[in-house]
């Protein structure tokens, strides 16, 4: 390496287009690989954001999304005067805030109790029983929960029952949507996100663990100690995730589980555009109602990264 | 094909008058084959051929191609998806269209794209070249009406429904033999024998388990506002907006009867009479509640319900739900809010690039001469059916088939979504004994009431529309439950509610639809 630095040296400084050549053949098999993904992002969300425009169009499909006229901001004027907007981005918040409180800790701590979990054969069985319900399509998910919360046959009711509790019919009290939505979410979906958890802990040098016990530490030191702060990077990366996508909460679980009777904290973006936009084809509207939910969501993920760089120098970039 | 009463006869024999133009070998419309290129996307095929896959010829347009020399072919777009609205937006976003678009919910697309000029207007085509669609507006003015975009033209030759009846109201005659009681003939009437059939224990398995009135879908328990001289819908669409003392639209849900009308269908929630999982139980539970022979009182559809009777008679002992009278209303109306619409939003088109005008719209009126008609409902004769006595009549091959009859017709490529008439002799002949008494009871009082059948709004009114009504509906569908389920009072939110309903744009959206609706119905 020295003598082919010196000769370089020793030469011409190469040309910007000689020195990105010379990269390309050195490192051609790296750009290979990377080459799928950017067309995938070019393809699916780059070249879409073109039809971005047409929430500031009177959009018809026929003219196209070029021949449509401009309107400005008249999408969101309509959006902003409608109440029901007003209370669908307050629900949107409000339970994604919920979901991100209850949901973000318990697949860490279930990462942390199948690692503390010796039985092997136990282990595996709880593991398969928690990732199982992720694999379940929502309108199967949806079908247990009503079953599980019916006023008549539902096991909920039938075990309030034993304790004397008159029957509640769950899913048409707004009260109940939220509890019953998010920990529907966190029963489908916490098993298997805590598989980032475990691979991360798997990754933590066994040493560390070798010379704690030497030193007499306890298996709740260890955790605490070791465990943890080794897969910060990851549940802080993690988090900054989760901020991004907040306001993308599974509205086809909640038109599946949703009523009239419950829209009141129910009602989501999503959902309010679904009603709105897409059944009645006013896609230009839609697009606007979309696009105001995705600038919310780029804010609250850069707000995050700002803050995690800050204060725990982790960052996405 | 004998059991068919007097009577029957003589009510399908109001159904035959087409007007056949032409002699049988008349059809022919060229001299040399002509291909035309056929969109066709609804439920059961997303595409023009047996199931949906092009290859697969079908009978009917084998048959179709010999008598006329013109043949479809398959230029379906969105195959891979089942949202028939989905597909229509793609193949009119590409801009390349085939000769021909047809199937499902077309009628809202081509009266939108047509006046931008992506569909031919056929007014002056169907005067000049089609006789027998013509003879068919001659006679159906207002189905002509319906279909009219705002600029006055029409773009499509829709699917059209024959018979009259759709849903009806079923009671379990076996409980009221079993208690002792009459069929209710008014409201009040029918309120004790919910309460008997809630109190008196009509399955006899000694507990209080039974379910008075029950529906397949939430939106049924608004069907009994008919009982009290309201409205719930006026059309085949839940909620839809109505025509009021025959001359004017307004929405049901803003009328004072409704208002009365909740009050008592909120005291029959809270009593029990009307099943307390009514919003959640969902499709299944016409089965479960009929099989588990907990349900009493239903408004379902003719056919299918009285399907049961057979389904479940070895599984319930003495099991007859059947079809009865709509009970009379406090003011002494009968009425049964819920028919067939004459007209779908369904059929074909004619696109912009099809360069064979004249040829296409002969072609789609040989779907409505004698022949064609025949072809599009029963199949091809000779393979699914015969002429017996001046009757097309479906081979017993095909009424003692495993799978339905319609079902059947699909995959020969008959009853599917082209612009035809449909034949109601087709649907009688695999209709159950129950539904075949309840229909001809129907047709002994005066039930239906007008139907309406939509408006084609200008790019103004459209707009005012689209702003003000999703969410007005909404809001009404909210209080709607919350009043049935209790957790308000109708009576005393009322003024308040209407005035919701003013401030979020009711009085526009009315002021929308009536002028839309007298610049298309006159």
């Amino acid at each position: 390496m020295t003598a082919g630095t010196s000769k370089l040296i020793s030469r011409q400084k190469p040309t910007r287009l000689a020195r990105i050549t010379q990269h390309l053949k050195r490192e051609w098999q790296l750009y290979l690989m990377l080459l799928p993904t950017v067309i995938w992002l070019l393809v699916f969300l780059y070249k879409p954001m073109y039809g971005l425009q047409i929430a500031f169009k009177d959009y018809s499909v026929f003219r196209g999304v070029a021949g449509s006229p401009w309107i400005g901001f008249e999408h969101f004027h309509i959006l902003f005067e409608n109440d029901q907007f007003l209370r669908a981005l307050k629900n949107t918040v409000i339970m994604s805030a919920y979901g991100l409180l209850f949901g973000f800790p318990i697949p860490i701590l279930l990462a942390l109790m199948f690692n503390e979990v010796l039985n092997q054969f136990f282990k595996k069985t709880a593991q398969t029983i928690v990732y199982l319900p992720h694999f379940i399509s929502s309108v199967i998910i949806a079908g247990i929960v009503i079953t599980s919360f019916s006023p008549s046959a539902g096991i909920v009711n039938t075990i309030l029952g034993w304790f004397g509790v008159d029957s509640i019919y769950f899913l048409t009290k707004p009260e109940w949507f939220r509890p019953i939505f998010i920990g529907t979410g966190i029963w489908q979906e916490a098993g298997f996100q805590s598989i980032v958890y475990l691979a991360a802990i798997a990754g933590v040098s066994p040493t560390l663990y070798e010379s704690a016990v030497v030193d007499g530490a306890n298996r709740w030191q260890m955790m605490w100690k070791i465990t943890i702060p080794s897969i910060m990077t990851t549940i802080i990366i993690m988090l900054i995730i989760r901020i991004g996508n907040i306001l993308e909460i599974s509205f086809e679980m909640i038109i599946l589980l949703y009523q009239p009777a419950t829209y009141e904290t129910a009602d989501v973006v999503n959902t309010f555009i679904y009603r709105q936009g897409l059944q009645g084809g006013q896609y230009d509207f839609a697009a606007a109602a979309g696009l105001f939910n995705a600038v919310v969501a780029f804010i609250l993920v850069m707000t995050a990264n700002t803050i995690s760089k800050r204060y725990s120098r982790t960052s996405l970039w | 094909m004998r059991k068919l009463s007097l009577l029957t006869l003589a009510m399908l024999g109001a159904t035959v008058a087409t007007s056949p133009a032409f002699a049988d070998g008349d059809l022919k419309i060229v001299d040399t084959p002509l291909e035309l290129t056929i969109h066709m996307h609804w439920p059961r095929a997303q595409g023009y051929g047996v199931g949906g896959t092009a290859s697969e010829i079908y009978p009917v347009e084998e048959a179709a191609r010999a008598m006329t020399g013109i043949s479809l072919t398959d230029a379906t777009v969105g195959s891979n998806t089942t949202d028939s609205n989905e597909a229509m937006n793609l193949l009119i976003a590409q801009g390349d269209m085939p000769d021909i678009v047809g199937g499902h919910l077309i009628k809202q697309p081509v009266n939108e794209f047509g006046p931008q000029g992506a569909f031919v207007p056929l007014n002056e085509l169907v005067a000049e070249h089609a006789p027998n669609i013509q003879a068919f507006w001659d006679s159906h003015p207002e189905v002509l009406a319906s279909i009219t975009a705002f600029d006055g033209n029409y773009y499509y030759i829709p699917y059209l429904p024959d018979g009259k009846y759709g849903r009806a109201w079923f009671i379990r005659q076996d409980w009221l033999d079993s208690l002792g009681l009459e069929q209710p003939q008014n409201v009040e009437e029918l309120e004790a024998t919910l309460v008997a059939f809630r109190d008196n224990d009509p399955n006899g398995n000694g507990e209080k388990d039974e379910v008075p009135y029950f529906a397949r879908q939430w939106e049924e328990v608004n069907r009994l506002l008919t009982l009290w001289d309201a409205r719930s819908s006026g059309s085949d669409t839940y909620h839809d907006f109505y025509i009021q003392d025959d001359k004017s639209i307004a929405h049901p849900y803003a009328q004072d009867s409704y208002r009365d009308g909740i009050a008592n269908i909120a005291r029959w929630y809270a009593e029990g009479l009307i099943d307390a999982e009514i919003f959640t139980r969902g499709s299944s539970s016409r089965d479960y509640l009929l099989s588990e022979n907990l349900g009493g009182l239903t408004h379902d559809w003719f056919a299918s319900t009285s399907g049961y009777n057979g389904k479940l008679a070895d599984k319930v002992e003495g099991f007859n739900f059947i079809p009865f009278l709509p009970p009379a209303s406090p003011s002494g109306v009968r009425m049964e809010e819920h028919r067939r619409i004459p007209v779908k939003p369904d059929g074909w088109a004619i696109s912009h690039t099809n360069e064979n005008l004249v040829e296409t719209i002969k072609y789609f009126d040989f779907w409505f001469t004698e022949q064609g008609r025949l072809l599009s409902n029963f199949g091809v004769e000779g393979k699914t059916w015969n002429m017996i006595d001046g009757q097309p009549v479906f081979t017993d091959a095909v009424l003692n088939a495993d799978a339905a009859v319609n079902s059947q017709m699909y995959l020969e490529g008959a009853q599917i979504q082209r612009g035809y008439w449909q034949d109601y002799r087709y649907e009688w002949q695999w209709t159950a004994q129950a539904a075949r008494e309840g229909i001809e009871l129907y047709d002994t009082e005066d039930l239906l009431v007008e139907q309406f059948l939509g408006v084609a709004f200008t790019k103004e009114e459209q707009a005012v529309y689209d702003r003000y009504w999703p969410s007005m509906r909404t809001y009404m569908l909210e209080r709607n439950q919350a009043w049935i389920l209790g957790t308000g009072d109708v009576k005393a939110d009322w003024d308040d509610y209407i005035k919701t309903l003013n401030k979020m744009g009711y009085e526009k959206i009315i002021d929308v639809i009536n002028s839309a609706y007298t610049r298309q119905y006159g």
